[in-house]
């Protein structure tokens, strides 16, 4: 089935899989910390149901955004068109519209769930699905900015093409802190 | 060009795939909510779910962003035919996908054994696994080069395409897989 590997080059599966996996398992152990606190947050799941349902846009979201800053940014870089110049304008326009992205899509996300809650018959009210959406997403937003700059950055002058493993670690690190950020903002705002 | 049009620029290019991944999102998010109840029988469950669901984004993106590729350079032809390319992007995709899934039913249980948590059987959590991670690849496989080809031979850029296909379908068969999974693991167990 498999025929020898030097006419597939690095279409060869074994070349794929030996360069993927490790990168796999590097990445789940880090995304592993979001699970256990998934976990450790499951007594409030069960008192507030409405939660879960937000679970997976709130881990997804970050790294959606991140993936779309990082791909801009390395373009840039590619292209030569970027020297992180604070006075670069098309820098601020970039940041500009990944928050202006998180705000819609995290209000969306409130009013989606709300009506969710509605048709379950779950008990939360909307203000309180706004704060804890658009108070943990906007947080979620800054750290995908700030960590797509970075590694975009550092990886750009270590001479490692970002498209290759760096968007990959980002959208899985802001994974991560979404979470983290999500259940804490949510006991917060529910406690309260 | 000012600040302003390349502000909405990336503003409307953007959102109507983050749209697309908001509803897949929201989707998972009510399969989720019902497998709160089953954490009690397999605890461990919820600390596999962001790991599993992430995984299939690394795979798959991978996999569509590498299909694209070869679809650009003329590498491979946009149809499910036997090419050895072709072959070798799936077998690769399959390993990693299900491989990883394994891994991921080990590691959650050594992690809840030192953090010593209550966690449930290996088996049962590599079972887990095993079967959703099998079920997710078949599909997502499927799924993600009928959308890219069909999209090429189209006139669309599969760049733009691969991303919010791998979100959406990963989180809703990933969630729905890992469901079904669960209930048949207690079935199984049972």
């Amino acid at each position: 089935m498999v025929t020898t590997g030097s006419s597939l080059g690095t279409w060869d599966w074994r070349s794929i899989v030996s360069n993927m996996f490790p990168l796999l398992i590097g990445l789940s152990i880090i995304v592993l910390w979001a699970g256990i606190t998934l976990e450790n947050a499951e007594a409030l799941l069960e008192e507030f149901a409405l939660l879960a349902v937000m679970v997976p846009t709130m881990v997804g979201m970050g790294g959606n955004l991140g993936a779309i800053l990082s791909a801009r940014l390395s373009t840039r870089f590619h292209l030569g068109t970027t020297s992180l110049d604070p006075r670069d304008r098309v820098l601020w326009a970039n940041v500009l519209a990944i928050f202006a992205l998180a705000a819609t899509i995290f209000t969306s996300l409130a009013v989606g769930a709300y009506a969710v809650g509605v048709v379950i018959g779950a008990e939360i009210a909307l203000w309180e699905l706004l704060a804890i959406s658009l108070g943990s997403g906007m947080s979620i937003a800054f750290i995908a900015v700030v960590f797509s700059f970075v590694t975009t950055y550092v990886s750009y002058r270590l001479g490692i093409d970002p498209d290759d493993t760096t968007i990959p670690i980002v959208t899985n690190i802001v994974d991560v802190f979404g979470m983290l950020i999500f259940i804490g903002v949510s006991t917060l705002v529910l406690s309260g | 060009m000012g600040v302003k049009e390349d502000f909405w620029g990336i503003y409307r290019e953007s959102l109507p795939i983050l749209l697309v991944a908001l509803f897949g999102g929201l989707f998972s998010g009510l399969v989720l909510e019902g497998l709160v109840e089953s954490v009690e029988r397999f605890p461990g469950l919820f600390v596999m779910v962001p790991v599993f669901l992430a995984t299939r984004g690394n795979v798959y993106g991978a996999l569509g962003g590498r299909i694209s590729s070869g679809l650009h350079q003329g590498l491979i032809d946009p149809a499910f035919e036997w090419d050895d390319r072709l072959v070798n992007a799936v077998v690769a995709s399959l390993v990693n996908g299900i491989g990883i899934s394994l891994v991921i039913g080990v590691i959650t249980w050594l992690a809840l054994l030192l953090l010593g948590w209550e966690v449930a059987a290996l088996y049962e959590l590599v079972g887990i696994m095993f079967i959703a991670g099998v079920l997710t690849s078949v599909v997502m496989i499927v799924g993600l080069l009928g959308v890219i080809f069909a999209g090429f031979n189209r006139g669309y850029n599969p760049d733009n395409l691969v991303g919010p296909i791998v979100t959406t379908l990963g989180d809703i068969f990933g969630m729905l897989f890992l469901l079904l999974s669960v209930s048949l693991m207690e079935v199984l167990v049972t």
